[in-house]
């Protein structure tokens, strides 16, 4: 177990430093990449430039530049943005990460929770109209791109339909930290919840259906069906859990992907400022810091989250449990 | 090249703007809702208090005065003072210096090379210290050792050579002695500068207590204030929050007066569109940001009170650059002016109430401006009436070049595509091979900018920093504006004539003297640069500004530092 472990974070390290050196590398080789032409205003001098330059460090040589940023991103922590120089990087992420995670976990309950209904009644009403129905609205949700139903959400929430009886309740976009006024925060919140998780509700209700019809006919449900068991315990107790191996891998690496800042979508469009919309914004300013935190910030959750589903999975089947 | 467009226009080419987006729908000009409030004084009349909601699609810059380079200077106008300013009135006004915490705009002495300020007695900064003669001389020191812009301006303090070669040892008391006891403070240049008092006016130069350090100040630790309003809290990405300074009184209603709201809040990041439907709701006041092209027949047409269109003297233009292929032939670059369709390109921009063509350097209403347009049918009264392909193809066939490869550049929103677009198909139709060229919008400036790139062509706009023609011939088309191989070269069309430049030192020399000598020199040096089309001038833009229902007391301001409302003069009570 602890061999693991270790191989795990060695491989997890190897990871991070090869992401980390590839952003560095691929930013200073786009052409007219500038920092400091960036931080000199409008029309600087030469000489303005190569002072910036200068107390920047961006005058030595890439790998000295690199380790530089890293040590300033993990030992000394004062790390500073390229477009504002009085912005720390790590606090900004630090802020930021409260509202990634207030975004993806309401999405994740409402996404869980509905898919897993959708999912059985969808296999326990196959044969039914009812099923290829719930597998339509399933395949709905999946092929409607977050950004666009976001927009659309935007459209009836806050502009046509925002002064009816309805809406009216749709606070500006934006975000309330809960500690500050818990019920603003869900108001803010419960939009952006159910138009991120109508996307993964129907990839996950059909990926259930498929399972659990899948696992019918395995020697253990007839076992249980043979012992006399209720058709109810045989698929809530039996089915269900085995089929919720696959859900639950699938969920580790979506949820993983969503709070390293995949919920970018998301958040630019409800203009939520979480993780994924400073990586946006770094993107778009090329603000190299920054894109090298949130990138480092995304790779790690990605490796904690698929370490907790490991767990998960051992707990769901016995199989991969160590003796 | 930036988010907030700036702008400085006058009350005349409002009146004009205004007669010009009659006929379309879009109404309201600078100034038309000002005179409301012009009895009553800010501190006492009914509208005090109320919050202020302001929406920007940007991430926040800085809030140092010696780092922020105009992203910021909308609330820095409202936070901190210098020396002089601009007065704080809409229309032509708004571009005449006043002083603020000087007690008067004094003569220089001594050739046009000695200022002496005498300073305001006992105004505070926000955090109970008083204002001292001192404090100009570290802003200006700052300027030099804070890594960031600048440079530049203050270079001709004496001094300020050895200050920008090595800031590290910079030391500016032979340039500018302060008197704390007598409250003066005197500038010695080391010769005259005719836009000296222009630059003190930025807030570059304005007052900073004498202990503040080196090192920029972030958003958790502001300097503090002398202005109506004070940084409350700043989170980057998030929320700026301005309050009330409560050190602050009213000393000059034209240079500082006091504010209407009692707290102003910039709400960071939102898209545009959010903005706007923000603005509808009721849920913000106004956006920095202009309103996306298509949702302006919208608010056009449900909310024609809210907007308001002003002009500004930026212009909008392809920069040619001069020392590459097929652009180094005078020949082509007045071929491609001659047969650009410049009313298709207002289309492309948003429509005549959003644009006006133009062929030259300088914008209207600027000093020295004469109307001029060579490159158009029936040439001669200095307006654009529709481009003359046939002397085009005449020049083309002429410098042949036919056949060349041209990439146009570009930036990835869908107007400058647009335009972009309608040059790549005008060279196909004049017989180049061209293409478009998108780059991200924060690559594009300065990989245009460096010379090494041999960027042929890009879609480009300049405004001033202060009124004086020396900002554009001696920068954006002049020899002083090119660095090759640099990032930072201002003259994207790397041109330098050296007659032209002769002439603009001249007209440099005049203005010291004689203004009125000088802008003429100014109109001339326009039309010869105009003349050997370092650009294709195409349009002047209008300012839109987008307000909420509640908002009242709307002042347009000319000044370069504001390019909209004066935004604490806005009543939203």
């Amino acid at each position: 177990m602890l061999a693991f472990v270790v191989r795990r974070t060695l491989a997890t390290l190897v990871v991070l430093l090869a992401i980390t050196i590839l952003v560095f590398l691929i930013f200073f080789h786009t052409p007219g990449v500038d920092p400091a032409r960036k931080m000199a205003g409008r029309n600087p001098s030469p000489a303005t430039i190569s002072a910036i330059k200068h107390a920047y460090g961006l005058d030595r040589p890439l790998p000295v530049q690199y380790v530089i940023l890293m040590k300033k991103l993990f030992i000394s922590r004062d790390l500073t943005s390229y477009t504002n120089q009085g912005e720390l990087v790590v606090p900004t992420i630090v802020a930021a990460t409260p509202v990634t995670l207030s975004l993806v976990f309401g999405a994740a309950i409402i996404w869980v929770v509905v898919a897993v209904v959708m999912g059985l009644a969808a296999a326990v009403l196959r044969g039914t109209v009812f099923d290829p129905i719930l597998m339509m609205i399933a395949l709905i949700g999946i092929s409607m791109p977050v950004f666009w139903l976001g927009e659309m959400a935007n459209l009836i929430t806050q502009s046509r339909y925002h002064d009816s009886f309805l809406f009216s309740w749709v606070p500006p976009l934006g975000y309330t930290p809960f500690a500050s006024d818990p019920a603003m925060w869900f108001k803010h919140l419960v939009i952006p919840w159910l138009v991120l998780s109508a996307l993964y509700i129907g990839l996950y209700a059909r990926v259930l259906r498929a399972e659990l019809l899948e696992n019918e006919h395995e020697d253990y449900v007839r076992t249980a069906r043979a012992k006399g068991l209720s058709e109810r315990r045989v698929l809530l107790r039996h089915t269900l859990r085995t089929s919720m191996i696959t859900f639950v891998s699938l969920f580790g690496l979506d949820f993983g992907v969503l709070v390293g800042g995949g919920a970018l979508l998301a958040e630019v469009v409800f203009g939520l400022p979480g993780v994924g919309l400073l990586t946006y914004q770094s993107l778009t300013s090329l603000d190299l810091p920054v894109i090298m935190a949130t990138v480092i910030y995304g790779a790690f959750f990605i490796v904690v989250v698929n370490a907790m589903v490991d767990v998960a999975y051992a707990w769901l089947d016995p199989r991969v449990r160590p003796a | 090249m930036n988010p907030i467009r700036r702008i400085r226009p006058t009350r005349a080419a409002c009146i004009a703007a205004l007669a010009a987006a009659l006929a379309g729908l879009l109404a309201g000009c600078g100034g038309s809702g000002s005179s409301g409030s012009s009895g009553s004084s800010a501190s006492s009349g009914d509208h005090r208090g109320g919050t202020l909601v302001l929406d920007w699609n940007g991430i926040g810059s800085s809030i140092d005065t010696a780092v922020d380079y105009d992203q910021n200077w909308t609330l820095l106008y409202m936070v901190y003072d210098g020396l002089v300013t601009w007065k704080k009135v809409g229309g032509a006004e708004g571009n005449t210096l006043v002083p603020d915490l000087a007690t008067a705009i004094p003569s220089p002495t001594d050739g046009g090379k000695t200022y002496t300020f005498t300073l305001r007695k006992g105004i505070e900064y926000s955090n109970g210290a008083p204002v001292k003669a001192s404090d100009f001389v570290r802003a200006i020191e700052r300027e030099f050792t804070v890594p960031g812009p600048v440079g530049s301006f203050y270079q001709g303090i004496v001094g300020g050579d050895a200050c920008a070669k090595t800031p590290k040892t910079c030391d500016l008391s032979q340039g500018i002695s302060a008197d704390n006891a007598a409250g003066t403070v005197t500038f010695h240049l080391t010769g005259p500068d005719p836009d000296f008092l222009q630059k003190l006016a930025l807030p570059f130069a304005y007052a900073v207590p004498a202990s503040t350090a080196d090192k920029e100040v972030g958003p958790s630790n502001p300097l503090p204030a002398t202005g109506p309003y004070m940084f409350d809290h700043y989170t980057p990405n998030q929320e700026i929050l301005l309050k009330r300074n409560p050190h602050f009184k009213e000393w000059s209603k034209d240079a500082q007066p006091n504010g209407y709201p009692d707290e102003i809040e910039v709400k960071l990041s939102l898209s545009t569109e959010a903005e706007v439907t923000q603005i509808e709701q009721g849920q913000a006041d106004w956006m920095y940001d202009q309103p996306p092209n298509d949702r302006l027949n919208e608010i056009a047409n449900k909310y024609p009170d809210q907007v308001h269109l002003n002009p500004v003297p930026q212009v909008f233009h392809m920069a040619l650059n001069t020392r590459v292929a097929p652009f180094n032939d005078v020949r082509v670059r007045q071929a491609v002016n001659y047969a650009t369709d410049r009313n298709a390109i207002v289309k492309a921009w948003g429509g005549p109430q959003l644009a006006t063509p133009t062929c030259q350097i300088l914008p209207p209403d600027f000093p020295g401006y004469e109307p001029y347009c060579p490159y158009t049918t029936n040439p001669g009264d200095g307006k654009w009436h529709g481009p003359d392909l046939a002397k085009a193809r005449q020049l083309i066939d002429a410098s042949g070049t036919k056949g060349d490869k041209i990439a146009v550049i570009c930036t990835p929103d869908e107007a400058s595509k647009s335009v972009c677009l309608y040059f790549v198909s005008l060279f196909k139709q004049l017989g180049y091979d061209s293409s478009i060229k998108v780059l991200s919008a924060a690559v594009e400036y300065p990989y245009t900018q460096d010379s090494s790139n041999k960027a042929q062509i890009s879609f480009s706009y300049w405004y001033p920093d202060y009124p004086s023609g020396a900002d554009w011939f001696d920068v954006v088309v002049g020899c002083n504006g090119f660095h090759p191989n640099s990032t930072a070269s201002a003259n994207l069309s790397e041109f330098c004539d050296p007659k032209i430049q002769a002439m603009t030192e001249k007209a440099i020399k005049t203005s010291v003297t004689d203004q009125d000598a000088a802008n003429q020199q100014w109109a001339a040096i326009d039309k010869a640069t105009t003349d050997q089309a370092p650009w294709i001038a195409l349009f002047l833009p209008r300012h839109v500004d987008f307000l909420s229902a509640r908002v009242g007391n709307y002042i347009f301001d000319p000044n370069v530092l504001v390019g909209g409302p004066l935004l604490d003069q806005l009543w939203v009570k």
